[in-house]
Order: C-alpha cells, then sequence, then structure tokens
C-alpha cells in the first residue's frame, strides 16, 4: 500500500478467525494503523483486497462493527446524549433504544447526570468513557480497537477491559491494535507482528514467544553452570543465570544434568520469552531512535 | 436506492443547528435590526413633519429687508414682522434683543444667498428662522404666480404614471423587476449566513476526529448530501424568519417609511422571470455550498480555510462593479464574462433576469453550467472527504484524490 512515493504496507497477508481476540503489533510507523483503515475502507489499498466476513467492508455493514479509532473525538460542541443517539441510529438502532441503551450505560459509567452536558464541559475521562460507550453501544459482532488504551486512565483502562472480556463473552471477534504487550499476552488468542510494513511474526502467542527462542530457564544456583549443547548461557551473574533452551531441548533432563554435575540448584524456573522482550527484540533499535 | 442513514444525518444536523442560542442570536438579530431601522425612519420622519411644520409656523418676531421686490407684504404682515431700512439696523435689533430674528433677502435669491440673523434658540430650535424666511419667499412667489397648481409645476410636485408595451402587451415596469430582484437578495442573505456553516460542516468531523467513527457507519456521499440538505432546510428557516418583519412592516407601515409607493398586489410574476430566477438561485446555492464543503474537506482547519473562503465572499460582490453596464448593456464583454463564470454567474444572472435583459438561451446555459458544476464540485467535495478528512492536520492533495491515490 503506497502513500505517494512511500510504500507503507508490503505484501502482507493474515486471516482473523471468528470469536477470536486477534492482536495486531508493532512500533509506529509500522503500519498497524494503516492496514485497519484499508480494512475498513478509509484508505484505499494499492494492491490486494481486506475482507471483512467474505466481503470488502462498507459503511452499512457499520451496524455491526464497533471502531475505536487511533485518533479519537466526538461533536464537541453537542450534548452526550445526541451524540450517543445520532451514532446508535447511524448503527442501526432506532432512536428510543439508542437513547435508552446512551442512559442505562451513561449510569453504569456514573454520568448519569451528565447526558444533557455538552461533551467539551466533560473532563478527558468522562469523555473518554463516552467515546467507548459509542464504540459498543451497538453490541458489535466485530470490535476493532486501536490503540485501545492509549491516553486511557488506570479507572478506564479497567473499564476497557472489563468490556473487551464483556464482548469476548459475547462472541464476539476482536482486533486489537496496540504495543502494550502485558494486554495482548492476557488477552489475545493470536498475534501479528508488523515491522516495515511486513510481517515479522504470526501465530498464537505461544508459537511466536517459540519462533523467538523459545524456552529461558531463569537459574538461582551455587557452583558453575556447565556448558551444554542443550542450552545457551544468556548471562550468570551472583547465582542467577539465564539459560536459553535449543529447540526441542528438555527442561527436565537438563535439571537433572545441572544436579548430576554438581551444580547447587536453589530456584529452576522456564519461562517463555516475553512479548515484551521479542518486542524490544525486534524493535529495539527503532525504539532507542523514537526515544 | 435510498441513502444508507441521509435521514438521520439531515435530522441530526437540522436539530442542532436549530436548537442552538447561538443560531438564533445571529438570525433575529438582522430582523430585529430591520425593526429597530423601520422604526427609527419611522419616528425620524413622523418627527421630523411635525417639526417642519411647527418650525413654518413658528410664532416669533422678526425685521426684514428686502432688495429683491419679491417678498409680499401681506404676507409678512400676516406674521407680524416689520420692515427695516437697512441690514444694520436689522442685525441690531437682533443683538439687543428687540426682535427675534431678521432676514436679509437679496436682490436675486436664485443666486444669493438669504442671510439670517437671529437669537440663539439650539441647533434644532434656530431652523425655524430658515424655514420661516423661505416659507414668506415661497408663498409670496404663488401668490404672484396667482394659482397654486403653477407652484407646484414649478417645483416638480408631480407624479408620472408610464405604461409600456413588450410584444404587444404592457411590459411589467418596476413590478416587473422586484420579484426578480427578491431572489438575488434570498441568494445573497442565504450565502452570507450561511457561508461559514457550510465551510465548517466537513471542517468540523476532521477538527473533532470524529472522521474515522463517521466514515465506518456511513457513506461520505451520503454524509455531505445529508450536509446539504440539512444546510438548504436551515436557509429555508432564516429566509422565513427574515421575511416576517419586512412584509409585516412594510404592510403595516409602507406610507410612514417613505418608500416608494409599490402596490405589492400590482408586482408583476412573470412566470419565465421566477421560474429562471429559482434555478438560478438554486444552482447558484449548490454551486457555493459544494465549493466551500469541498474547502471545508480540503484544509485542516477553519484558520487555513479562511484566506481562500474570504476571497470567495468578496466574489460575489465584484460583479455589482458593473451593475449600471450590466443593466444598460448586458451584452458589453465583461458584463458576458460575469455572466458564464461560474461563481459571478448567479450574481449577473440574477441582475439581468430581473431586468429583463436574459434571453432564455442564455439563462438555459447559465442555469445548466451551474447545476453540472455544482455536481462536480460536490462530487470532488465527497472524494475529499473520503480520502482527505483523515488528514487531520495539513491540506489534502487535491491531485491524489483525483487520481485515488492515498494522500502523500
Amino acid at each position: 500500500m503506497d502513500f505517494g512515493k512511500t510504500t507503507v504496507i508490503k505484501d502482507l497477508s493474515f486471516d482473523v478467525s471468528r470469536g477470536e481476540t486477534f492482536g495486531f503489533l508493532g512500533s509506529n510507523g509500522a503500519g498497524k494503523t494503516t492496514t485497519i483503515r484499508a480494512l475498513l475502507g478509509i484508505y484505499l489499498p494499492t494492491s490486494g483486497t481486506l475482507h471483512i466476513g467474505g466481503r470488502s467492508f462498507k459503511p452499512e455493514d457499520g451496524d455491526r462493527l464497533g471502531y475505536l479509532p487511533e485518533e479519537r473525538g466526538l461533536y464537541k460542541k453537542e450534548s452526550v446524549i445526541d451524540v450517543m443517539t445520532y451514532f446508535g441510529t447511524l448503527k442501526g438502532l432506532d432512536r428510543a433504544k439508542a437513547r435508552a441503551w446512551s442512559r442505562e450505560y451513561l449510569e453504569r459509567v456514573s454520568l448519569g447526570d451528565k447526558e444533557k452536558v455538552r461533551l467539551d464541559r466533560l473532563s478527558g475521562g468522562q469523555q473518554q468513557k463516552v467515546q467507548l460507550g459509542v464504540t459498543i453501544m451497538n453490541e458489535p459482532d466485530l470490535l476493532i480497537l486501536d490503540e485501545p488504551t492509549k491516553g486511557f486512565d488506570p479507572v478506564n483502562r479497567r473499564l476497557m477491559m472489563n468490556v473487551i472480556d464483556e464482548r469476548k463473552g459475547a462472541g464476539a471477534t476482536v482486533i486489537m491494535v496496540t504495543h502494550q504487550m502485558e494486554e495482548v499476552e492476557r488477552l489475545c488468542d493470536r498475534v501479528i507482528l508488523l515491522k516495515d510494513g511486513m510481517s515479522r511474526a504470526y501465530g498464537t502467542v505461544t508459537e511466536v514467544q517459540d519462533s523467538f527462542g523459545g524456552t529461558v530457564i531463569h537459574l538461582d544456583h551455587d557452583g558453575g553452570v556447565p556448558d551444554s549443547s542443550a542450552y545457551t548461557v544468556l548471562s550468570d551473574r551472583d547465582g542467577h543465570a539465564e539459560l536459553e533452551l535449543v529447540p526441542g531441548a528438555d527442561a527436565g533432563a537438563i535439571l537433572r544434568e545441572l544436579v548430576a554435575g554438581g551444580t547447587e540448584v536453589r530456584a529452576f524456573t522456564p519461562t517463555r520469552k516475553s512479548l515484551d522482550d521479542i518486542f524490544v527484540e525486534v524493535y529495539g533499535d527503532e525504539a532507542a531512535v523514537e526515544a | 436506492m435510498a441513502q444508507h442513514n441521509l435521514g438521520t444525518v439531515v435530522r441530526f444536523e437540522v436539530v442542532r443547528t436549530l436548537t442552538k442560542r447561538r443560531f438564533w442570536i445571529a438570525t433575529l438579530a438582522v430582523p430585529v435590526l430591520l425593526v429597530i431601522v423601520f422604526f427609527l425612519v419611522y419616528a425620524s420622519s413622523t418627527a421630523s413633519d411635525k417639526n417642519e411644520a411647527e418650525q413654518k409656523n413658528a410664532n416669533f418676531s422678526f425685521d426684514y429687508t428686502d432688495a429683491s421686490g419679491l417678498v409680499d407684504p401681506a404676507i409678512v404682515d400676516a406674521l407680524a414682522g416689520t420692515k427695516v431700512s437697512d441690514s444694520a439696523a436689522g442685525v441690531a435689533a437682533v443683538k439687543s434683543g428687540a426682535v427675534d430674528a431678521y432676514f436679509s433677502y437679496p436682490a436675486d435669491p436664485v443666486k444669493d444667498t438669504i442671510e439670517i440673523y437671529g437669537t440663539d434658540s439650539g441647533i434644532f430650535g434656530n431652523g425655524k428662522y430658515s424655514a420661516v424666511a423661505l416659507s414668506i419667499l415661497q408663498r409670496s412667489a404663488q401668490s404672484k404666480l396667482g394659482a397654486p397648481e403653477l407652484a407646484q409645476i414649478i417645483q416638480g410636485n408631480l407624479t408620472t404614471n408610464t405604461t409600456t408595451f413588450k410584444d404587444g402587451v404592457v411590459a411589467g415596469g418596476i413590478n416587473a423587476v422586484i420579484p426578480g430582484m427578491l431572489f438575488l437578495a434570498i441568494f445573497y442573505v442565504v450565502i452570507l449566513l450561511l457561508g461559514s456553516q457550510m465551510l465548517n460542516s466537513t471542517l468540523e468531523e476532521k477538527e473533532n476526529r470524529v472522521t474515522e467513527m463517521i466514515l465506518t457507519t456511513i457513506k461520505p456521499t451520503s454524509l455531505i448530501l445529508g450536509k446539504v440538505i440539512s444546510l438548504f432546510v436551515v436557509g429555508v428557516v432564516q429566509m422565513l424568519v427574515l421575511a416576517l418583519p419586512v412584509v409585516v412592516a412594510y404592510a403595516l407601515f409602507r406610507e410612514r417609511l417613505s418608500i416608494p409607493g409599490v402596490n405589492l398586489s400590482s408586482l408583476d410574476f412573470e412566470p419565465q422571470t421566477m421560474i429562471v430566477g429559482a434555478l438560478l438561485l438554486i444552482g447558484g446555492f449548490a454551486l457555493f455550498t459544494a465549493t466551500l464543503v469541498a474547502l471545508g474537506a480540503a484544509m485542516p482547519t477553519a484558520k487555513d480555510a479562511g484566506p481562500i473562503f474570504g476571497a470567495m465572499m468578496a466574489l460575489i460582490f465584484i460583479p455589482f462593479y458593473v451593475l449600471p453596464l450590466t443593466i444598460s448593456d448586458p451584452t458589453a464583454l465583461i458584463v458576458e464574462v460575469f455572466s458564464y463564470f461560474p461563481y459571478s454567474a448567479p450574481i449577473t444572472g440574477l441582475l439581468r433576469n430581473a431586468f429583463g435583459t436574459l434571453p432564455l438561451a442564455q439563462a438555459i446555459i447559465i442555469i445548466a453550467i451551474l447545476f453540472v458544476l455544482a455536481a462536480l464540485v460536490l462530487r470532488l467535495a465527497v472524494m475529499l472527504f473520503q480520502y482527505g478528512s483523515i488528514e487531520y492536520s495539513r491540506k489534502v492533495n487535491v491531485r491524489d484524490v483525483l487520481f485515488g491515490r492515498n494522500s502523500s
């Protein structure tokens, strides 16, 4: 996908299954938001096709979709209830139902007394709640959240997580664009890592972790750590070592090997490489430049 | 096929505009101002008539000298004036307070000034001296002519009624011009009152970052069309609000407002003029709306759009610089250019239509230009909004949009 002479997305293919929670990962400028916008018909793909439910997205399908864009905003000069009702009717609800749903939601998020207040007179956190309400008021079966917790305070972050859990529980498909790795590890079934407009990794969280070196053993010990073909010693200092297992190596066998070799093992914890570590490994240079 | 969500957009845009206090303040400000102006004109006219009558009949003592020999002593005697021998005596009498005023009529009052001296009665009160001095001379002249009618004729206080024929039937004259000019007045008021709203109708989505959410629920064509329709509805409401006090004031106070006496019942609503006027008005409104909406879609903020918006607003006044030529010589090159240039065509076309100098064939061409161009610009506005409104902080590259490319 091109913007003038700049190619932003190159040779990208992925699919998201119905009912799964899918993480779209990447650093700033990796092409995440661009891909989502193209998926929703906001940008024109230079070539290729993007389908939702087997066909290109059209605004008429908006009643199935809940989209929280990265760039957020609502009609600031209008009252909360009017804006929510407007978007509700645009998303296919009848006016009375949209109004009733909005009132119920506002009560739930402690904004029941603000329905007639202009949006620009609400605090930033209150506006975020309204924005989230507008996103989910049609109870969508596809939720696309671009940086869902960006700029959210802890209260709204928790509200967002609850909303995602609720929609997941209702069988909705959730696509999250984020670089918050802890959210991804907690929520996502599968992920795709984008770098320079291309897929760097794609699969379940475990598959992606495995593709970036698999299991790391955190070892607290006395005595030396012997060399072995089953692992690589990443670090060994002050009685704490990190051993990266080679593919196919068995952690139990390594423990037995260490004990047999005379190493006094105080703690032995096999862990997969975190997505955070993988993110740093993939985007480390870019992150440094951005910083 | 029905436009998806079009009705929802129209309802939202119309209701939110009509429920805004600032809309009614802006809309009502004009008729309120008109009412105030009408009242002031009415009050001023009544007061000045009364004042003039009072001043003419003011009762004060005066002396006069008459080098012209035109002053009728009988008239002066009736006003208790006294003829004195020379100016010095008259001025001295005023200075001493022996009389209130002294008038010095020159040998030729037409060429020379009538000198008046009086006891100061304030800026407005002093007017009574010249009113009485002139009244004496006018009444003396009337008595010399021997008939008041002759005096009225000489003063030009006459009325005429002209009947002209066009194609063998009586032409409408000014009564036929007024209905046509109403379309021009409506065009100006609508564009001036709604221009800013037209511009902001698409800028608002960009400035508030609503574009992405909107574009996933409604087609840009429906959104823009909905906004244009709502602008038209709001414009009609404004027209009605503006027209009401004018009609009431005209119907009730026409005689007192010193407005030339045009009988509303005799206005000539010539069908061709009315149809062409309505089409020029709608075409012009559509073109300006589409252009301002497109401008809003292309620019990141109202501030960035300001200079072009200002130029467009100035453009609608430029045809008035050649107004005399438009009326007297509609075939002049500059008038023809203004007639066909789309952004001056509504004004020049409506003027010529009102004055009956716009041939039907030419009117059809101009109307076609306006409607076709409005449709093209509206299409461009939709494309700019669809592919450009996501550019929140920079101008849209129109060439990219036209060639279906994402803005570089």
